[in-house]
């Protein structure tokens, strides 16, 4: 079956007062599909850490998903510094978060690493200065 | 009258006023033809449409006291909350005997069972890793169950109190089989009486019916001021639980969960507070807690709708009744049945379609839906907002122009269609009009 976008959302650079409003919206969806529980939880943290890197590191950037009845793909794009190590970011702790971010209980270094953890596939690209591009595949 | 809730509607009282439908957690009310209705599937009998409503038009059904008559003996029992009626100059020893004074044979305190199974739940968290919810307000349970059932798992997998006392007392009663006996819960909110119609996570409960605070409180008041004539009575138990007893408010269950050792707790009260908690925990955002302590109404079960003294005072009466205790009781807890029936299931109530094609295709005309809507969330309509009223047209529940503004914009296109068609004429006349202007305008 061809995947449907359900998702499209722009995020705006430390709008913090709309993170995770994303990943509501899409649980709510994948609920309303029966999509099951524990696939639902994973698609949820996923959503809510790419959500709150974008809010955290970017400029701001786009958050989209889509869904088949075999997969739930999580993609999230943004403008902004990239990302110079990935191997190195994908790593629990990893973080280049300033103090300012730290103090507000934020980048502890396992946003990447839970996307990781969460999901079944993987790809992140990105250009120092540039973008960043994340994309994260959820098998059901 | 519902068999499987406890939370009902007096319709004549309804005024058709949408503020029960805004406030309802899980938008399980409408309000149609002037009257508002609970969708049963989705109702967890949180009584926040009693507490909303203006005109009292929302009730709860209890057991009533002359129904003990019926039975050859009777048992009740006792909500930690309960003591937080009265003041502290009323301990209770005295209130329990004035219960007895009611017409019960025996008296019980669900706070024994409240101690056991914070003293569980203590080993339980110790050999299991992750955070854990409490499984003693069946409204948060069935909020889970409905709402937020990827964390099912997340609920500690015990009885609640009430249950685990009913079985216990069940147990220890020794009446011929000859004779009908009853187990009452005094109950301060409607959904311990949904909990024993329509149990979570068990079979069936061991409780005959509950009964409700309010029936029962200007009868004890009017008992207890009498020592003289409660001193016939001899109660069951000689030692009283004061430290179970901490559990009728919000923040006593951790209390007594940390006076058996150090463990991380947060306890949380309200249920649009309640939903924001869980909301967090699913997309992985509360760390560090191990507990957490869930309980629908605002201030804790004292805080139970079918109270009378206020919640804020009933608190600082718990509060200060148990200020000088802090050791458990004596008791064994093995001989409580922690463990429950089957396991809590979801509900499942918001698929759009059981085939997962045509939720997709009723998802996209949801979507559509929406964006024909202002967005107000005005509830003229009689759902809570848009999208929720959107959900019901695609559902064949409600109309199109049901919503006020859709019905505006469709009378407003009526009007210009029929401007436009007065402006029409018969082809002959129109014809002939037509060619006097052509000959006009080639002179």
């Amino acid at each position: 079956m061809k995947s449907k976008k359900i998702i499209k959302d722009n995020i705006e650079k430390r709008d913090f007062a709309s993170g995770g409003e994303v990943s509501s919206k899409l649980k709510s969806k994948l609920r309303k599909l029966g999509i099951n529980n524990k696939d639902i939880r994973r698609c949820s943290i996923i959503t809510y850490e790419l959500e709150m890197n974008l809010i955290i590191h970017s400029e701001g950037g786009i958050l989209k998903a889509s869904v088949s009845s075999e997969v739930i793909t999580i993609e999230s794009k943004d403008k902004g510094p990239g990302i110079a190590d990935i191997e190195k970011a994908l790593k629990p702790g990893y973080s280049t978060a300033t103090d300012e971010i730290r103090e507000m209980g934020f980048g502890a270094g396992m946003g990447l690493n839970n996307v990781k953890k969460f999901s079944d596939d993987l790809e992140v690209d990105s250009k120092v200065d540039e973008y960043t591009k994340v994309k994260a595949i959820v098998k059901l | 009258m519902s068999n499987k809730h406890s939370v009902l509607l007096k319709e004549d009282k309804c005024e058709g006023c949408t503020n029960c439908v805004k406030n309802c957690p899980t938008k399980a009310i409408r309000v149609h033809q002037g009257k508002a209705t609970i969708k049963e599937e989705l109702c967890i009998d949180c009584a926040e449409c009693i507490r909303t409503c203006e005109y009292h038009a929302k009730y709860a059904e209890t057991n009533k006291l002359k129904e003990l008559k019926l039975n050859d003996y009777n048992v009740a029992l006792l909500a930690p909350s309960f003591y937080g009626q009265f003041d502290r100059s009323f301990n209770p020893e005295r209130i329990k005997k004035a219960v007895y004074k009611l017409g019960f044979d025996e008296v019980w305190d669900v706070a024994y069972a409240a101690e056991a199974i914070s003293q569980k739940t203590y080993q339980f968290l110790n050999k299991n890793e992750g955070i854990y919810i409490s499984s003693s307000c069946p409204v948060i349970v069935r909020l889970i169950s409905l709402l937020y059932p990827e964390l099912l798992d997340n609920i500690v997998p015990f009885n609640s109190p009430v249950d685990l006392m009913a079985d216990y007392v069940k147990e220890q009663l020794s009446i011929p089989e000859s004779k009908e006996y009853g187990m009452y819960f005094i109950t301060p909110c409607p959904a311990k009486v949904t909990a024993i119609k329509n149990p979570l996570g068990r079979e069936n409960s061991s409780l005959t019916g509950a009964i409700s605070v309010d029936k029962v409180y200007p009868k004890i008041l009017d008992l207890i001021k009498n020592e003289k004539d409660l001193k016939d009575v001899e109660l069951k138990q000689d030692y009283q639980p004061y430290l179970g007893i901490s559990w009728g408010q919000s923040g006593g269950e951790n209390d007594i969960l940390n006076n058996e050792g150090i463990i991380e707790t947060l306890s949380v009260s309200g249920i649009h507070n309640i939903k924001k908690v869980l909301e967090e925990l699913t997309r992985g955002n509360i760390e560090g807690i191990r507990y957490l302590e869930l309980v629908a109404c605002p201030t804790g079960c004292v805080g139970g709708i079918f109270n009378v003294n206020n919640p804020f005072q009933a608190k600082y009466n718990i509060k200060t009744n148990i200020r000088e205790y802090s050791d458990f009781i004596d008791q064994d807890i093995d001989d409580f049945n922690f463990e429950l029936d089957e396991k809590i299931k979801e509900i499942g109530a918001e698929k759009l379609d059981e085939d997962f094609v045509k939720a997709m295709d009723k998802l996209e005309q949801l979507e559509q839906e929406i964006e024909n809507l202002p967005g107000l969330d005005c509830a003229a309509c009689g759902a809570p907002d848009c999208e929720t009223f959107a959900e019901d047209v695609v559902n064949g529940l409600a109309k199109r122009s049901d919503c006020i503004f859709v019905l505006r914009k469709e009378i407003g296109d009526l009007a210009d269609q029929l401007s436009l068609l007065t402006h029409e004429l018969p082809p002959v006349m129109n014809s002939e009009e037509n060619n006097k202007n052509d000959n006009e305008k080639e002179k």
